[in-house]
């Protein structure tokens, strides 16, 4: 009966790969493959970029975080997930490149399962972090 | 404990988080179609060689993004293999349920009365019997090339280490080295799920191989799909 268990368990957590990504796709946010997405952000405004477009997985892409109305203090980190689906930490290190704005380099990676609904969450040091979901294109 | 330490121990718990909570649902029908080739209490070592074999590709591509510094310069190389590898573990998990059950004339291939007639059942024989478990290191070395999200996850963090390291032989040694710890980290939870399905007290129960043999084909077929659609 374990055994059974077990092959079934494997199997369901296979095959609702799909599923959950139909169901992740309710949360998206941000429609990256139009163009930048803004939220607010402590006082101001926060607004991510990503490119080249479309927005491919595998890929090198470029990130890019401006600000309006704040001032972080050091460089910025994203992290990057695949709401739920461990994927391991994805992190890409945003250097200051202007006034207000900061950019770095990273790859969003494909998963087999078909999902393509990913979360970059941009961390700014003392002031908080904002999440963003959106789909890539394979 | 030195940089390179925390960042090696820093892969090796990625892997094993994601080792609980990726890879037995996405590569768990192969440590079980592994386990169903095998006869109890000889599982272990024939394991142990499958891991050895698959983090012996994650070392091999990590020393080679490592020293490249660029994970999308390697991966894009092999994208048509590892679909085929993909293709490969479908077709292996499918012929091993359709074997558990007697469907393809391989025989009973997991009870004691097994005795193969043919080309295949005698491959299959051959891979059961004990002086061919070093057959699955060579499949672990195959099958560390499936497309895997954690693994092309891990493989960025190990270009990046690599391009930071200044040097590219030195690259090539910290992506080699972060990869092993990596693939290091996703054993236990493969292993637990080849340990667990490797039970001789199924060979009796019918309706249960049946089940889980159909369970094994659709997932085959699965497999193939998503490596046609990949």
């Amino acid at each position: 009966m374990l055994f059974c268990l077990i092959v079934m368990g494997i199997a369901v957590f296979s095959f609702s790969g799909h599923a959950r990504a139909q169901g992740a796709q309710s949360v998206i946010d941000c429609a990256i493959q139009s163009g930048p997405c803004t939220k607010s952000f402590a006082d101001g405004t926060l607004t991510l970029d990503i490119t080249p477009r479309p927005v491919r997985a595998m890929h090198d892409l470029t990130f890019t975080v401006t600000f309006s109305g704040v001032k972080p203090a050091s460089d910025l980190v994203i992290d990057l997930s695949m709401p739920g689906m461990p994927m391991g930490p994805n992190r890409v290190v945003l250097k200051r490149a202007g006034d207000n704005t900061y950019q770095g380099t990273g790859v969003i990676v494909r998963c087999p399962s078909g999902r393509r609904t990913w979360k970059a969450t941009v961390a700014v040091p003392d002031k908080g972090s904002a999440e963003f979901v959106f789909d890539v294109v394979y | 404990m030195s940089s390179t330490e925390v960042v090696f121990l820093a892969f090796f718990s990625s892997g094993f988080t994601v080792g609980f909570g990726h890879c037995v649902g996405m590569c768990g029908p192969i440590a079980v179609s592994l386990s169903l080739g095998l006869r109890q209490g000889k599982v272990l070592i024939p394991h142990l060689l499958y891991h050895a074999g698959r983090i012996t590709t994650y070392a091999l591509l990590g020393a080679v993004v490592g020293l490249t510094g660029s994970f999308t310069g390697v991966t894009s190389r092999i994208v048509g293999i590892q679909k085929g590898v993909m293709i490969f573990a479908g077709v292996l998990i499918i012929l091993m349920g359709l074997a558990m059950v007697g469907w393809i004339p391989l025989g009973r291939i997991f009870t004691d009365s097994f005795r193969p007639i043919g080309f295949f059942s005698k491959a299959f024989r051959k891979l059961n019997a004990a002086p061919s478990r070093e057959a699955y290191y060579p499949a672990g070395v195959v099958l560390g090339l499936l497309p895997c999200g954690p693994v092309y996850t891990a493989l960025v963090a190990a270009a990046r280490a690599g391009m930071e390291s200044g040097e590219p032989l030195q690259g090539m040694f910290t992506g080699l080295w972060l990869m092993i710890g990596f693939g290091l980290g996703t054993v236990p939870a493969l292993l637990l799920v080849g340990r667990i399905t490797s039970v001789r007290w199924l060979t009796r129960r019918e309706l249960l191989y049946r089940i889980s043999s159909i369970l094994m084909i659709a997932l085959g077929v699965y497999f193939i799909v998503k490596a046609l659609l990949f």
